[in-house]
Order: structure tokens, then sequence, then C-alpha cells
């Protein structure tokens, strides 16, 4: 009889060691910084700040997320929770956000561009807008480019425009997914050059553009960051850049616009709180990205890991939202009698 | 040779040697829990490699990923719940053993198995990565499709008893896997206004509710009889004897395990279905499988621990993630500052060639934390049913629930719960819906995909000479179990002894 206590004893504390890790690795929580002086006005933050993501762990705003994290919680003095809560391609925590959580400034998300928009813009049955967010600022942008792969007969942009001209809707051009960014690159040139390819939606952008380095497909629109070091190794050529101005990666590649195509867009990660979150605590929330835009530590960290850092706050950050959702909803409503299935 | 040699020295270091040993023992613990995967391990454990030197944190988070595959086992063994997907056929023989008092075993041969599986791959991978990498990139959607078809022809061999109740069941799995956005048009399918269903529903949600609540539900069933404690005085490890007749199988699905993880999306949870299946196809005694016979257990151990090199060939190769495990994993190098990408062999050398004797290290740090381990674990059997049912249910919930923090999930899980004691009871195996929910999406997907790349013509999969072969080999495994194959070949044979 003791020796089945024994071992129910043992079951018993294998569970409660399995709490005790979940509880301990969940919460990847930034060491906390020495005690600044005394804030001036107000004293939030008074307790950790919870920064919920719509995606795994380990995906693109997890990386945003230790990205930043170490100097936004020097910069408020304070610790970060991040939870994730992933499903609906982030639409499951930003309705949360929007609709439940308390707008005490306790609760921040990374938000992503342009995915925030075109999930409720594509489905009726995701109901948050930005309407209901408070926007605090954009960190990252990373330019959309058209790449093919190195062995493909498109040498130039011109190569793959003449191609798509001869047989409009045959060339095979790969996307990240239907909704995602690089499915909304390729409508937006398809609007502006008035051409027609073949979209083929993968899971993501790497099974797209490895489907265009083996030469599944003709090519394939993704982005910047993502491809660089296929690039560099010379596996990847790039055609074209959707950046406003030629990239410092890249300084031989022409802009889209410098082509006759007019389009600027690409992946953009930042921050958004809920509605009416307190001012004080958004003047604080606010001066925290200033800061942390201005760090030359942070700057080297973007550096390294090959992001573009994109710096837009507060109302910036709004109005570049706005215009995007503005766009993204015309170039939809354009097309979406295609997609009803 | 000079960076080979290199990473060799690297990894007999201390602090390399204690990381490989700690990445093992957690990567044993979150392997054998239902619901925490290696996947979630190394995405939590990242920021806590921070601190260390790149190799050394890297080294730990992929012996932690191997530990897991083998840890996978040891519950789909002892209560029959899979602690990770990849060890989902290990329960089909695994788990008669242990009901047999063969507990023991049955986990010694599952951890020679993944020794043996780990070490092939191992080897692959220090020697011939480069020229194996260039494989993922020959696998787009077309042959992904072809994958997918082979892979469900699988179903017909894991329906014994009643093809049609199999059929049926592979058929409801691929239609639980198309819930969710349509990955083509982006519209929501069979959600039901649910924004919990959008992504699709969890494959290890529904492999969790479909084995362990099941399980839960039989133990108390039998517990008004008295169960008699399972001997589990048997030896663990394997006789040179027995070894002799396995090792076949072990070859076979290592080398099965190193080409599934090869292929980009394809990894554990596909390898032990099809190490299992290609043990039977070529076994003598195919009608022992599922009974508790211990080959069965080593062809699909072999095959999940084997997909973790052939993984991480095309990662470190190309840059191309071979399975999501590995994935985040590349996520890691980048936080580290190694840009993961073909430059990884060359300009980043010592980390890697670091990371790949790391692996071939761990394999052996995984049989001797796991030969441990598993002593102790056994003693699971001999916990009363009214004990181990709760804790089952426990399990359960919260691994259910971790995936995406979602109680959503856990109702889910529940009702998968119900759904596989139902199946149960009208002996409808559940083993054939698990194939069906792995590789429906990727059907679906990649069938898309493929007709959208070639202007919807449908011979597009018979000109690309890597999908017909797969779609030939599929075609003959289907003929092969139609009686229409046993009247041929008894005609050939008597057409050559008259």
């Amino acid at each position: 009889m003791s020796r089945k206590r024994n071992h129910i004893v043992v079951v018993l504390l294998i569970v409660a060691l399995m709490f005790t890790l979940i509880a301990c690795a969940k919460p990847t929580a930034a060491p906390t910084p020495a005690p600044a002086p005394a804030p001036a006005e107000s004293n939030y933050p008074e307790k950790p700040i919870t920064n919920l993501m719509g995606f795994s762990p380990g995906g693109g705003s997890d990386q945003l997320a230790q990205l930043t994290v170490p100097f936004l919680s020097k910069n408020l003095n304070t610790t970060f929770t991040n939870v994730y809560k992933p499903g609906a391609t982030g639409a499951i925590a930003w309705t949360e956000l929007a609709k439940q959580t308390k707008n005490d400034g306790y609760t921040i998300s990374v938000t992503p561009t342009p995915m925030l928009m075109t999930n409720y813009i594509m489905n009726p049955d995701i109901t948050y807008t930005i309407e209901e967010l408070e926007p605090l600022a954009n960190v990252v942008t990373d330019p959309a480019v058209i790449a093919v792969g190195v062995d493909s007969p498109f040498k130039t942009y011109e190569d793959f425009v003449n191609a798509v001209k001869a047989e409009p809707g045959k060339v095979t051009v790969g996307n990240s997914g239907t909704g995602g960014d690089d499915f909304f690159t390729v409508l937006m040139w398809e609007q502006q050059t008035n051409l027609k390819v073949q979209m083929v939606p993968f899971q993501g952008d790497g099974p797209s553009w490895q489907a265009a380095q083996g030469g599944k497909i003709d090519a394939s629109f993704t982005n910047l960051g993502i491809t660089y070091p296929q690039v560099k190794a010379g596996n990847l050529r790039i055609l074209a850049i959707f950046s406003a101005e030629r990239s410092k990666l890249l300084p031989d590649v022409s802009t889209a616009k410098e082509l006759g195509a007019n389009v600027v867009t690409g992946a953009s990660r930042g921050y958004s709180a809920p509605k009416g979150i307190p001012a004080d605590a958004k003047a604080k929330l606010l001066d925290a990205f200033d800061e942390m835009f201005k760090d030359p530590e942070f700057v080297a960290a973007c550096e390294k890991q090959g992001l573009e850092i994109d710096a837009m706050i507060g109302d910036e950050y709004g109005k570049f939202l706005k215009d995007n959702e503005a766009a993204y909803k015309d170039i939809w409503n354009a097309v979406k009698d295609q997609y009803k299935s | 040779m000079e960076n080979v040699l290199l990473g060799l020295t690297n990894v007999l270091n201390l602090i390399n040697i204690v990381a490989i040993f700690a990445g093992t023992a957690i990567g044993l613990f979150v392997g054998a829990m239902p619901g925490l995967s290696a996947t979630m391990a190394i995405a939590l454990l990242l920021p806590l490699t921070f601190g260390l030197p790149p190799a050394t944190g890297i080294s730990m988070l992929a012996s932690l990923y191997l530990a897991a595959m083998y840890g996978g086992s040891i519950a789909a063994i002892l209560i029959r719940t899979p602690g990770t997907p990849a060890a989902a056929a290990t329960v089909l023989d695994g788990y008669p053993m242990a009901q047999k008092g063969q507990a023991g075993k049955a986990l010694g041969v599952s951890l020679v198995a993944s020794l043996v599986g780990g070490i092939i791959s191992s080897i692959a991978l220090l020697t011939v990565a480069p020229i194996l990498g260039k494989i993922a990139l020959q696998f787009g959607p077309i042959e992904l499709f072809a994958v997918a078809v082979l892979g469900m022809t699988i179903i017909g061999s894991l329906s014994q008893g009643s093809t049609t109740k199999g059929l049926l069941a592979g058929a409801i799995g691929v239609m639980i896997a198309m819930v969710g956005m349509d990955p083509i048009s982006g519209a929501p399918r069979f959600t039901f206004g649910y924004l919990q269903l959008f992504s699709g529903i969890s494959f290890v949600v529904a492999l969790i509710g479909l084995f362990s609540i099941p399980q839960a539900i039989r133990l108390i069933e039998k517990d008004i009889k008295l169960q008699k404690a399972n001997k589990i005085t048997d030896k663990m490890l394997p006789t040179l004897k027995e070894l002799k007749t396995m090792w076949v199988t072990m070859i076979r699905s290592s080398f099965i395990g190193i080409f599934t993880g090869l292929i980009p999306g394809t990894g554990g949870d596909t390898a032990c279905w099809f190490g299992y299946n290609e043990a039977k196809r070529f076994s003598k005694h195919k009608e022992k499988f599922g009974t508790g016979y211990p080959e069965g257990v080593a062809a699909s151990e072999a095959a999940n621990n084997a997909v973790v090199g052939g993984a991480l060939i095309p990662t470190l190769a190309l840059g191309i993630p071979g399975s999501s495990g590995t994935a985040v994993l590349m996520g890691g190098l980048m936080v580290h500052g190694i840009m993961p990408g073909p430059t990884l062999m060359t300009e980043y050398a010592d980390v890697t060639y670091t990371l790949i004797w790391a692996v071939m290290l761990a394999n052996f740090a995984m049989f001797g934390v796991g030969l441990l381990f598993t002593r102790v674990s056994v003693s699971v059997t001999k916990v009363p049913n009214k004990v181990l049912a709760p804790i089952i249910v426990i399990l359960s919930v919260i691994g259910s629930f971790s995936i995406n923090n979602s109680v959503f999930d856990v109702g889910l899980m529940f009702g998968f719960g119900l759904l596989g004691y139902f199946m149960d009871k009208i002996k409808m195996p559940t083993a054939p819906m698990i194939v069906g929910l792995i590789l429906g999406m990727m059907l679906d997907n990649s069938f898309n995909q493929s007709m959208m790349m070639s202007q919807d013509d449908y011979l597009v999969f018979f000109k690309n000479p890597i999908a017909a072969t797969l779609l030939a080999i599929a075609g003959l495994s289907i003929l092969q179990s139609t009686p229409l194959f046993g009247f041929l070949r008894s005609k050939l044979i008597r057409g050559k002894n008259p």
C-alpha cells in the first residue's frame, strides 16, 4: 500500500513540476532593470505590462517582441509578460484586445500590417476594427520584393513584365497566403500595371520563395528581410523592391516606382493598445518607443537581425493604419467576387 | 573537414555537454507530457538561451528536440496517449505490449530504435547534408500532393478488421482537416462563425482527445474488476537476438525518417506512419502488427527520431526548415544574430558543425538519460486505474489548453474524446482518422496549388517524374490490398509451376 502511495506521490510531483514548468516558461519576462529616478507626473506603470500576441512563439510577432521588450521595459521601468493567443491570423487576440481588454494601458499587442486590417476587411465574422484600437507605434517594415530563382529566365524586371504581357494570366506568381501582405502586393501591382498573373497562395513566405528557387513557380512576391540570406548566397534574384527608396542591403535593385509601377508596400509590425487608454499612460508608452528608436543599441540589434526600422509613433502610425485600411478595402472590393466560394 | 573537426572539439566542452544533457532531460519530459510539444518547448526556452554562446544555446534546443521524439513514446506505451504527435503510431503496438506486461521491453525497444534512427540521421547530416539538402527544393506543390496521396494509402493498411470502418474513419479525418480558412480563397469553412475555428482544428488537440479520454474512461470501466498490477520485471533492453530480427526495420525506418524530414511540410507526425506502414508491408508477420509486436514500436520510433537529422539537413544546408521544430530553431539562430541561410555551412561553420556534433552526442545522452527516466516512468503501470484515469484527464486538459492558451480547445478536446470513445465502442479504428487529419490539409492545399500552377491540367501529376513515381507506388499499394492482386499473383505462380 505504501508503495502504491509512493507512486501516487511521484505522479503528483510530476504534475506539480509541469505546472511550475509552464508557469516559469510562459512569461518571457525581461530582467527587471535597476530602479530609475522617480517618475514625474503619474506613476504609470505600477505593474507589469501584458504583451498580447496573436501568433505562436517563434513567429514574426514573437521576433519583434523579443527584440523590443528589453528596450521598452528599460525605458518604462517595468517588466513585460508575453501572452500568446494564436489563431485566425491574429484575430482572436485582437478581438480580445478591442472588445474585452481593460483600456488601462497595461495591455498592448503586436499589430502587423496589413493582417490587422485585412482580417476584418475580408471576413465579416471578424468584427473588431482599428477604430477600437489605440495605435502606439510602428517599429519595422520589411519591404515587398519580386524574387526569382537564380536559374530563372527572368534576368530583369522587364523580362518578367514582358513574359506576363505575352501570356496574360499564365505566369505563376507565389505569395505567402490569401489575405497576407504579399497577396495584396500582387493585387496592387496588377492594378497599377494593368497586367494579370496566375497567383498561387502558399502557407507562409518560406514555401513561396522556395518554390521560386526550385523553379516550381515563375516568381515569388515576398519580402526582403526574409529572402536576403538567399539573395546574398546567390540562390535568389530580386527583380524589384517595393520600397520608397532603394534598400541599403541591395543598392543595385531598382524600386518598383523607378520601374514605372507606383506601389510602395511591405509587411510592417508595430504595437497597439485598446482605445481610450489613460492619457498619461499613452504619453509614457509613446515616449518609451521614441527613446527606443534613438537608442543606438536598438538600431544595432535591428541591423544584426536584418530588420529595417520604420519608426512611426502615435498619430503618424494611426494615419498609416487608416490609409492602408482604405487602400486594402478598395483592392479587396475590386477582386472579392473572384474569391467568393 | 577542418570545420568538422573543429565542431567536434567545440562540442566536447563542459558547458556544451551540460547544455546537451539539460536539453535532453527537458526534452524527455516535454515529450512524455501529452500536449507539451518539442516545438513549443524550443520556442519557450529560446529566450533562456540568449545568455549562452550561440552554439551552446542552439545545441541545447536541438538535443531537446531529439529527446522529445523518444519521450513521446513513453506516454504512448504506458498510458496509450502519445506524448507528441510523432508517437501516434507507437501506440498501436506499444500499448498492447504494455498490457501484456512488457512495458519495459516496449520502452527499451523504443529507446534503441530512437538511438539507431538518431545516429543514422546524424551521420547523414554530418556527411551528405549539402547534397541531400537540394532534394528539399525538389518538393513543390505537385510533389507534395503525391506524397499526401501516398500517405493516404496507409489508411488502408491501418483498417484491419473492417476496411469500411477504417476508410470511413479516414474520410472523417480528412473532413475535420477541412475546418478553417480555405488556404486558397481565404473563406472560412465549417467555422460556424467561431473565430477559434478559423485556423482549423489543432491536430494536437484532436490527437489528445481521441487517444487520452477514451483511455481514461476505459480505465475506469475496467477498475470494477480488480486489475492485477502489470509485471515490470521484464528486461528493458532487447537482447541481441531480438535486435537481429528488428535491425532491417530500424534502418529502413531511419531512411524513411530522414527523407520525410527533408521534405518541407512533413515531419515526425507523418514519418512514424510511413515507417510503421513500410515495416508492415515488408514483414513476414503482417498479422502480428497491432497486437503488441516489438517491430511495430521500432518502426515508428526509428522513423521519428531520424526526422530530427533529416529536418536539420535543409535547415542548415539551405536555410529551409524541414519541420515546425526546425523552423523555431531557425528563429533561434536569428535571435543569436546568425542569419539562417545557405551561409550557415560556410560563414558560420563553427556554430553549425558544433550543432551537428551536438545532435550526434545528444543521441547518447538521450540513451543514458532515457534509460534512467524510463525505469522510473515504468512505475506508472503500477498506479491504480482509479488514480491514473483522472490524472490522464488533467494532463489532457493542461495539454490542450497550453497549445493556444484557449479554453475553447479544451472543450474541443473533450468533444474528440467522446467521439473517440464511441468509435472505440463500435470498433472503428482511430488511427486512420489521425492519418486523414494529418494529410487532409496538405492534400487539399497542394492539389489546388498544382491546379493553379498548371492551368487546371490534371495530367500535371503524371508529367512530373517525382510525383508520377510516388503516385505509382500509391497505386500499387492500393492494388496490393485488393482481391485482384491475390488473384493475379496466384495466376502468375500457377503459370510458372504448372
